[in-house]
């Protein structure tokens, strides 16, 4: 009974939160959407001109011109062109939450689609591949130093984890992309310096696989590398504190073992605010994912934010800004139903 | 009185962390750095920065000149001034030449050459002979010259002597020659060999003729011979010196990290510190708020927003802080939530303080020093946020970046070609100015925390 109740504010919270940040998006691009739908519509309209002519329709070029002029004008209006601005509004992010991203200036899909839909689709997978198999990476590791660094308050590694932390807070992710390959990639050799896969890519499954975690390993290491300190960092902090509650000591004067007392006791407690931590941390390494993947060529949103910033196209932008909007949300909220799952106040209704 | 014993004793308390006290000292030494860069490089070096000609005179894709300490020979650029001009000249025809000669004690040749006439009136002609240590000549021509030009390797004019040159020692056709090539023509030891033979070392003469319709007047001509390395950092490939843009990137940096640190930290802290502090539906809505903060991919969207409104160091810095005030405010609530249970707030209800007046005496107080330790730490993630948005093209315009200068690297293949310096240096600025900070506010940190929760 309680976590249906919670599935469904979180649910109503999330969704309302996703509409009213792309409402900002909305009012951020507004001139610029403008400008975009309008070349959609034209390059729309002059598709439909096209396919008429080649087709033999029988129709003099008067009536071509009519036909396609009238065609623009119901492409116009579909979004609300030459209306007041909350009908306007309405049906553009009507259009925007039914993925009418227009087509892009110059950019394509590897299959010829001109349609940021179909750009935006096709590099997807690979910025989820990169992006998730990081964070799990992140969120694993992190949580295991920090609790060991917790363990053994002023030994060497609770000594070392905030000096990874400043790592973690000072340097950009995408320069340890760059000395990384440097490194591995130019100076050692022995992995590839950027791309997802060889060229041509290897037969088989099995070799397919392995190229592509070579491919995978040096993004993969300077995300990791940028954000496993801070992490570590945070689940260090909350344990030392949790450490400090009454109860911990009651367990331990019960004559607990300090592992038990530390899984059982501690951890149990400290895990909603480590849930609630994990969730800030994917949402603030989100940006350094991108940019990661700028530096290592991989073909995912971040390479295609940065392309189509180097070639000015528009709709490419304001498509993937959307489409991250939409993936890092439905993570987010993934992450938070885990959160009530795990957390036993929640369940029982409390 | 009393609080200012516990501001004394947090004070205390920060000098016991020497990584504090390091980051202090770093800080002291940036903003020194970023006043003097103020000062001494004016506004207009940003728009020289953009302007591939102004860089002409320098070597391009070379490293520092301290390679030269560790067994690299990389000479450096040598000017060679044409200022002694002979000639003669009547009213149909004139012509003026001028000699320089060098001593050329390096195994390898400078990267480029460099041939600057300068003169006033119309010249026909400029041509360089080149004496060799040998006694070989080379000599290279320009036609229709333009006065205060910079002519080198590239120039079509100057590659056919060139090649010819090749041609006449090896005795075979060349279709096209590289700069390499056309270094090795003008230093390598002749002979059918003579593209990958070794460098002559010894004295060159190198003179040069101007030849017009009328009396000209000469000055300040000079042949450069462009050197493989420059200044502290080298340089990028359109020969702007690292070392400079490394310098005049500094105080945007400083200015980018603090302006969105102040703004996004305090208004994060009142942002969540009236969540917490109110409670009930205003809690409600005001934490939904930094939901919908936190869930917004920051980055896109300042890149989105950036193609509407251009962006300033102002509204960059808003936009920032916008986006990081959520994360603070969530800190800030949880910290107000612990507050509110304390006795004092309650006693506050009791005598019938009102909620502003409660809110300013007992819970900002007690936020201020949470803010100081994250405004510090948030310095940081400003400063790499500007960088990481400079580096992806997005940057006012006018002025020199860390993360422009890596953007370039990257367009410009540098790791590929093994230009490091052009990456290096650029990324430890960024490091080196937000370290200092990070320094501080974990520093901070630690002296507050226990404070809070002890309270």
């Amino acid at each position: 009974m309680g976590y249906a109740r919670f599935l469904v504010t979180k649910t109503a919270s999330y969704v309302l939160a996703l509409f009213a940040s792309v409402s900002l998006l909305y009012v951020g691009i507004y001139p610029s959407l403008q400008k975009v739908i309008q070349g959609s519509a034209n390059e729309a309209a002059s598709d439909f001109q096209r396919t008429l002519i080649k087709d033999h329709s029988g129709m003099s070029l008067a009536q071509v011109t009519q036909a396609v002029a009238t065609y623009k004008a119901t492409y116009l209006n579909g979004f609300g062109f030459n209306q007041p601005f909350p009908i306007k509004f309405s049906l553009q992010i009507v259009n925007l939450f039914e993925f009418h991203l227009g087509s892009a200036y110059f950019l394509q899909a590897p299959n010829g689609s001109k349609q940021v839909l179909d750009i935006v689709v096709a590099y997807l997978p690979n910025t989820i591949l990169l992006f998730t198999t990081g964070t799990l990476l992140v969120v694993a590791v992190g949580a295991l130093l920090g609790l060991l660094a917790a363990r053994s308050a002023g030994g060497m590694l609770d000594r070392s984890v905030p000096i990874i932390a400043v790592v973690h807070s000072s340097i950009p992710a995408f320069w340890i992309g760059f000395i990384l390959i440097a490194y591995f990639a130019y100076s050692l050799n022995i992995l590839p310096s950027g791309g997802i896969s060889s060229v041509p890519p290897p037969a088989g499954l099995l070799p397919n696989f392995a190229d592509l975690m070579a491919h995978m390993t040096l993004p993969l290491a300077s995300f990791f590398i940028v954000n496993v300190g801070g992490f570590a960092y945070i689940v260090r902090s909350l344990v030392v504190s949790t450490m400090g509650e009454d109860f911990v000591t009651t367990a331990r004067a019960r004559g607990m073992t300090e592992r038990r007392v530390l899984f059982k006791h501690v951890l149990r407690t400290a895990s909603p605010s480590l849930a609630t931590q994990s969730i800030l941390a994917v949402a603030g390494s989100f940006g350094g994912a991108l940019t990661t993947e700028v530096v290592f060529r991989w073909p995912g949103l971040g390479r295609l934010t940065f392309i189509a910033i180097t070639q000015n196209d528009l709709p490419v932008i304001i498509g993937s800004t959307f489409v991250l909007t939409i993936i890092l949300f439905l993570g987010l909220y993934i992450g938070e139903l885990t959160y009530g799952f795990l957390d036993p106040r929640i369940k029982t209704g409390d | 009185m009393e609080t200012q014993s516990t501001d004394r004793s947090y004070l205390r308390e920060f000098l016991k962390s020497k990584s504090g006290v390091v980051g202090v000292v770093m800080l002291v030494l940036l903003i020194a750095t970023s006043l003097y860069v103020i000062i001494a490089i004016p506004q207009s070096e940003a728009y020289k920065w953009q302007n591939p000609a102004a860089w002409q005179g320098n070597p391009t894709s070379v490293p520092p000149a301290w390679v030269n300490y560790f067994g690299v020979d990389a000479p450096q650029t040598v000017d060679l001034s044409l200022n002694s001009w002979a000639g003669s000249s009547s009213s149909s025809s004139a012509a003026y030449s001028a000699s320089v000669s060098f001593t050329w004690k390096h195994g390898v040749p400078p990267s480029n050459l460099l041939v600057v006439p300068n003169f006033s009136g119309n010249a026909y002609e400029v041509d360089v002979i080149w004496t060799k240590p040998d006694g070989n000549m080379v000599q290279i021509g320009l036609s229709s010259p333009v006065s205060g030009i910079g002519y080198d390797l590239t120039t079509a004019s100057i590659r056919q002597g060139l090649v010819q040159y090749i041609q006449s020692q090896t005795h075979t056709l060349i279709e096209s020659v590289g700069p390499a090539g056309e270094l090795a023509a003008l230093f390598n030891d002749d002979g059918p060999n003579i593209l990958n033979s070794s460098v002559q070392q010894g004295t060159y003469i190198v003179t040069v003729q101007v030849v017009g319709n009328q009396a000209l007047s000469l000055s300040n001509s000079k042949v450069t011979l462009l050197g493989d390395s420059y200044g502290t950092m080298g340089t990028d490939s359109e020969g702007r010196p690292i070392d400079l843009g490394v310098l005049a990137g500094l105080p945007w940096g400083l200015e980018i990290g603090v302006l969105s640190a102040v703004v996004g930290v305090v208004g994060g802290v009142f942002w969540g510190g009236l969540a917490g502090f109110f409670g009930g539906w205003r809690d409600k809505l005001l934490s939904w708020g930094m939901l919908v903060g936190i869930a917004i991919p920051s980055l896109a969207f300042i890149i989105a927003i950036s193609y509407t409104f251009p962006l300033t160091l102002l509204t960059e810095a808003l936009l920032i802080a916008v986006f990081s005030a959520p994360f603070f405010g969530i800190i800030a609530r949880s910290v107000t939530l612990s507050i509110r249970s304390q006795t004092y707030v309650e006693a506050d209800k009791a005598m019938g303080v009102s909620a502003a007046r409660t809110f300013f005496t007992h819970f900002l107080p007690r936020l201020t020093p949470v803010t100081i330790a994250f405004t510090a730490l948030s310095v940081s993630a400003g400063i790499i946020f500007g960088e990481t948005l400079a580096f992806l093209g997005i940057e006012p315009a006018n002025v020199i970046t860390w993360g422009g200068i890596l953007n370039d690297a990257i367009s410009f293949d540098a790791s590929v070609h093994g230009w490091w310096w052009w990456v290096l240096f650029p990324g430890i600025m960024i490091i080196v100015s937000s370290l200092p900070f990070v320094l501080v506010g974990f520093a901070l940190d630690r002296v507050v925390a226990p404070r809070v929760s002890a309270k």
